[in-house]
Order: C-alpha cells, then sequence, then structure tokens
C-alpha cells in the first residue's frame, strides 16, 4: 500500500504538472481539492481518471462516481488496491 | 450596424438556407448514435465510448466534395457560393474581405494544417483577393466572427465581409470532447432536467454582410436584417468552467441591450449546448439581465455543436423564423433542469417582433451577445467613432534570446502554480503580459475595477499547433504512432485538449489580472502589423475598452517562438 501511495504521487505530479509541490510535501491524506489542500480542478479529476485507466487499467466512465475516491491520494490508492487492472 | 445581404447553410439537413429552416420547422435532425459494432470495441475515428453526433453522411460528402480541396474547405466554399448566388457582388474588389471562423480547421485532414492555409485556399476559390482573417475563439467564434465584421465595416476598411463558420468532425475533435466528459451518447437536451452532454455536429454557414443598406436589386431571403450590437466580456474565472453566475455572458447582454426596449425582443437564441454548466450558466445570465419573460430557442437538438460554424447557422435560423413570425422550438428539451427562469418550450410559439439576441459561450471564459433586428432599431444607428491608440509599453520574447518563458517565469514572476499546466502559446502570452503590465505600471487595473475596460487581442500564423501535436501523441495520432488508432496509446488528455483552443491563451491572461473585457484570438497567414493594427482600431472604436494588451504570439515548437505583445491606451 506505501508503495502504491508513493507510486501515485509521482504520477499525479507528473501527469498535472505540479511543478512547485514536492513529494515530501504531498500528504497522502491532504484533500486534494478546495483552498485547504492540493487544490486541484476540475480538469485535474479527469486527468486522473485518464491515469486510472493508463496505469492501472481501470475505466471509471461517471466522474460523479469520484467524489469519493478523489478525496485524497490514499483514498485514491485504496480503489486502485480493489479494482486494478494491471 | 451592418445589413445582411444574403445567407446560407449547408448541413446533412440540407443546402440551402431554406432547406435547413424547412427541415428544422418539421422537426428533422442529423443526430444520430455512433459508437462500437456488436463485437467491436472502437468506434469511428477509434473512439471508445459511443456517442451522439450530426455528421455528414459518405453520400453527402461525396455530393460536395471538390478535386483538390479538404472535406472542410469544400465545405466552407460550396456554402459561400452559394450564399453569393444570390446577389451580385464583386468579389475580386479590395474592399472585400472574407472572415472564417473555425475551431480546428483541417484537422485530421492531413493537409494545410495551419487555418490560415485553409483560409487563403477557400478565398482562392472563391475569388476573394484581400487577406483572410481567421476567428479561432472556441465556440463563440461564429459570433465573434460576426462582430470582427462589424468592426471592419464600421470602421469603413471595406464595404463587404463574408463571414464563413465551417467545422467537420474527427477524432482529435470528438476524443477530446469525451476526455473532458462532455459529450452525450444520447441526442442532446438543452435546458432539461436529464441533458447530460453535448452533440458535435458538421456544417458550414456563411453571411455576407454589407456596410451600406443593399439596393433593391440585392434582396434575398434574409435581406432587411441587421447586425445592431455585439459585445464580448471574458468571465476571468476558469478555462473550461463558466461562471456560476454566468458573470461574463451576462455584462455582454447588458452591455449589448443597455438603453435598449428588451420588450422588442423575439427571442433569445442561447448557446444551449446541453452540458450542465453553460446551460444552467446561461439560464442564470438571463434571469440576472431581466430576460425571463422573453421566449429562448436551443437549437442544438436538430445540428448538435458545429463549433465554428454554431454562431453563424443559429443565426441565420433565428432570422428566417423571425420572419416567418416563428420562435424556433427547443428540440431536446422536456422538463426545465436549471434554476435561473428562462421560457423555453419544444413547441413553435408565435411573435410579432422583429429582433432577436445570440448568445454564446465557450472555453477561454468568452461570452458574446448579439442583437439583430429587421428594420430600424428604436434607439437608431450605432455611432461609431474613431480612437487613437497609444503604444504604452512593448516586450518582445523570442526563442532567439535564448531565454525560455519558463526560466523568465522562475526569475521575475514565480507565484503562479498554474503556469506549469499551460501550453508553450499560453505560457509565452502568461509572462509577456506579465513584464507589460509591471513594466507600464498598470498591474491594478483590476483592482481599481477597470478590468473590464481592457480588452486582449492576440494574433498568430501557427494556431495552437504545439499542442496539436502533444495532444495528438495521447490519442495515438501522432508521427511515433507504428500502429495507428491503436487502444494501447489511445489516452486522450483533457489537460492537453484544452490548450488546442488558441484562445484559451487569451482566457489565461484574463484570469491572471480579472480581465473581464473582449478576448479574442485570430490568425493571420503572416505577422502583418498593418493588418493587426487595423483590426486593434477598429475593434476599440466599436467597444467600451479604454486599453489593450495586443500583439503576436506564435509558437511552431517548444524552441522556436516569438511573442510581442504591447499595451495600448485609447483616446478618443
Amino acid at each position: 500500500m506505501e508503495q502504491l501511495i508513493k507510486d501515485l504521487k509521482l504520477q499525479i505530479k507528473e501527469a498535472l504538472n505540479l511543478e512547485e509541490l514536492s513529494l515530501e510535501d504531498f500528504d497522502a491524506d491532504a484533500p486534494l481539492f478546495g483552498d485547504e489542500g492540493i487544490g486541484l480542478d476540475s480538469i485535474d479529476v479527469l486527468e486522473i481518471i485518464v491515469l486510472l485507466e493508463k496505469e492501472y487499467g481501470i475505466r471509471l466512465a461517471n466522474p460523479k462516481e469520484g467524489k469519493a475516491i478523489f478525496k485524497s491520494v490514499r483514498t485514491i490508492a485504496e480503489y486502485v488496491q480493489a479494482n486494478r487492472k494491471k | 450596424m451592418i445589413n445582411v445581404l444574403s445567407t446560407n447553410i449547408t448541413s446533412p439537413l440540407g443546402l440551402t438556407t431554406e432547406q435547413n429552416y424547412r427541415a428544422v420547422l418539421s422537426g428533422a435532425s442529423a443526430l444520430r448514435r455512433y459508437g462500437p459494432k456488436a463485437g467491436e470495441d472502437r468506434g469511428p475515428w477509434g473512439t471508445t465510448e459511443p456517442f451522439t453526433a450530426s455528421l455528414f453522411s459518405e453520400e453527402q460528402r461525396a455530393e460536395l466534395a471538390i478535386d483538390g480541396h479538404t472535406f472542410f474547405e469544400a465545405l466552407a466554399i460550396r456554402s459561400v457560393r452559394e450564399a453569393l448566388s444570390h446577389i451580385s457582388l464583386d468579389v475580386a474588389s479590395p474592399r472585400v474581405v472574407l472572415i472564417l471562423s473555425t475551431t480546428k480547421g483541417n484537422i485530421g485532414q492531413a493537409v494545410r494544417y495551419y487555418p490560415s492555409e485553409a483560409a487563403a485556399m477557400i478565398a482562392k476559390a472563391i475569388g476573394v483577393t484581400t487577406t483572410p482573417i481567421v476567428v479561432c475563439n472556441a465556440c463563440v467564434s461564429g459570433l465573434s466572427a460576426m462582430l470582427l465584421a462589424n468592426h471592419l465595416l464600421s470602421a469603413s476598411l471595406y464595404d463587404y465581409a463574408i463571414v464563413v463558420g465551417a467545422e467537420v468532425q474527427s477524432r482529435f475533435i470528438v476524443s477530446g470532447f469525451q476526455s473532458l466528459k462532455a459529450v452525450s451518447a444520447e441526442p442532446c437536451r438543452p435546458f432539461d432536467m436529464e441533458r447530460n452532454g453535448l452533440n458535435p455536429g458538421e456544417a458550414a454557414a456563411t453571411i455576407v454582410f454589407a456596410a451600406k443598406s443593399p439596393s433593391d436589386k440585392d434582396m434575398t431571403g434574409a435581406v432587411g436584417w441587421q447586425l445592431v450590437d455585439g459585445a464580448v466580456c471574458n468571465d476571468a474565472y476558469h478555462i473550461v468552467s463558466p461562471s456560476p453566475q454566468g458573470d461574463g455572458l451576462t455584462n455582454a447582454i447588458e452591455a449589448v441591450m443597455k438603453g435598449r426596449d428588451k420588450q422588442q425582443l423575439a427571442s433569445v437564441c442561447v448557446h444551449g449546448t446541453a452540458t450542465l454548466y453553460n446551460d444552467q450558466m446561461e439560464s442564470k445570465a438571463i434571469q440576472r439581465t431581466n430576460l425571463s419573460g422573453v421566449p429562448l430557442s436551443a437549437l442544438k437538438g436538430y445540428y448538435g455543436h458545429t463549433m465554428g460554424a454554431a454562431g453563424v447557422l443559429e443565426t441565420i435560423l433565428s432570422m428566417r423564423a423571425t420572419d416567418d413570425g416563428i420562435v424556433l422550438p427547443s428540440k431536446g428539451f422536456t422538463e426545465l433542469g436549471v434554476s435561473g427562469k428562462v421560457s423555453i418550450s419544444s413547441e413553435p410559439r408565435p411573435t410579432d417582433k422583429t429582433a432577436f439576441l445570440k448568445i454564446m459561450s465557450g472555453f477561454g471564459g468568452c461570452n458574446v451577445a448579439a442583437l439583430f433586428e429587421k428594420g430600424a432599431w428604436s434607439k437608431g444607428q450605432v455611432a461609431s467613432g474613431k480612437v487613437t491608440l497609444e503604444k504604452v509599453q512593448t516586450v518582445r520574447l523570442t526563442s532567439a534570446d535564448g531565454t525560455s518563458p519558463t526560466d523568465i517565469y522562475k526569475q521575475q514572476i514565480g507565484d503562479y502554480p498554474k503556469f506549469y499546466k499551460m501550453d508553450i502559446l499560453a505560457r509565452l502570452a502568461f509572462v509577456a503580459t506579465e513584464l507589460l503590465l509591471k513594466a507600464s505600471s498598470q498591474e491594478s487595473e483590476a483592482d481599481k475595477g477597470h478590468g473590464s475596460e481592457v480588452a486582449v487581442i492576440l494574433f498568430n500564423h501557427s494556431s495552437s499547433v504545439v499542442a496539436d501535436r502533444q495532444y495528438l501523441a495521447t490519442i495515438g495520432d501522432d508521427e511515433a504512432s507504428s500502429v495507428p488508432l491503436s487502444r494501447e496509446r489511445f489516452f486522450p488528455s483533457p489537460s492537453v485538449f484544452v490548450y488546442t483552443l488558441p484562445n484559451i491563451t487569451a482566457g489565461e491572461v484574463a484570469i491572471r489580472h480579472h480581465l473581464c473585457g473582449e478576448t479574442s484570438f485570430y490568425i493571420l497567414p503572416e505577422r502583418d502589423e498593418t493588418l493587426m493594427q487595423q483590426i486593434l482600431e477598429a475593434t476599440l472604436a466599436q467597444t467600451n475598452a479604454t486599453s489593450a494588451i495586443s500583439g503576436w504570439v506564435d509558437a511552431e515548437s517548444e524552441t522556436c517562438y516569438e511573442c510581442e505583445l504591447s499595451m495600448y491606451n485609447t483616446t478618443s
């Protein structure tokens, strides 16, 4: 699980061009959206959906399902572990 | 104010304005469902998800094709030729300009990649001799193109403008909008409770405008109509999401309707893409501008979203319907699913009024409202003043200097993490504007509440070629692809796709500095300072803007670019 979280952090940082976010400061439990946490926006969610399909073979057709999944890197990791196809 | 001389719509529903109007009245639609057939995992163009679209059939494509031209060019040429067939116009005169509205031009057609090359081919085929101008303002391009015609003709730079909007669908556009989860697999349902996305559409539509009133012999079906006034206002909110309260659209409508009696409107022809956010935002703007009692018509249920053609096509249909005393029904609508108070119906409604408002909103945060009227509007002719421009400051950035926009950002700016999400074109304009505003000490325009008085008008040659190439790589359609259209390389990237609309660049500048005035992006065959200056002056003479950020921003690759932006102030 810890390795998966580490991989996801790196993949998200790269896919979303989070140039100024250091991996050390990227808390697995920090909220990804809203002003409090990482501050991602609607296009970022869609890009993470692409990432999950590309890297883990997970197809999430309805972005509304994503609300609970995309709370934090840890919630994404839990979802990936349960649903990954590769 | 300019006059409509002639019109044409060339779509899957017909080859003339009249055929299209009759088809719409009969409730016809060319929307069909496309997707993987049973036993296959790929639909048209190798897309993986089903979609509904309004596309030309193989037979129609063969009928419209012209040797030596792409289908996109042929479509535009056919439409312009048919419109010109109703009037006698000396097309080769230096007083005639061609304005092409498109979002992606020849994309997916393998030749004449740059929209200005396609425009040059179209101009040559129809006999126009002046430099064609391409308007690339995402979904609002068609209305922007008509407003540009209004500016250029009102400034007496030309006597006639041929405005043609055209779009051909492709793997590029469809997969891009699918990656943004904006495409519906079912026929779209504008303003409806069940709406869940847009349908891509193909069409070309033409309006020929004249500066002066036409003589009797020029009369055609649409004659007597005028484009009275228009406004472009940016949301300065987000590059793809509209402002939730419809701020920019509200401002655009207010700017156009100021001092005019809204009771004289037969209808408001809305954008009505049937995406959740667009229709909701439009309903808010309609309520905020006290237009809740004016009948709306949303026409995407007939044609889908024909993108570069949409503004022109929907304006023509609205003129034709108003001529018949009808507000067109909104196909696909059944139950109101927006919170702003609006009057919309799936049935035709009678009207005895002779004016309508056309509104559109699009990526890059731009919103446009334009007022069309038959006969004299109560306010009378809009005065067209002349302005003098004073160049306050200029910033140049070229690849020859050896400093990249990213280096400059790191060294001199550094407080805007979203910079790293931008493509090279947006980075260039962003950094240049930043330096420009620092140098001209006008950074606080927005803080002073002057954001609506600053226009951002950008020009280039290469459109969004760098982002286009990056996007093609994400859909496995790039040069590196050994197996074309392979599923293993089909991961359309929404964050790359958005930058394949060059006007996003102007939107980024608007967001950064809270600039809520006009934002426009024009593509020319080459850097032509005289023409750029003429367009800028003609635009500022017709708008409230007191200053402008304008100039050339072009990137052929990450390492070959040229940007020269200036800050202008106007003096009347």
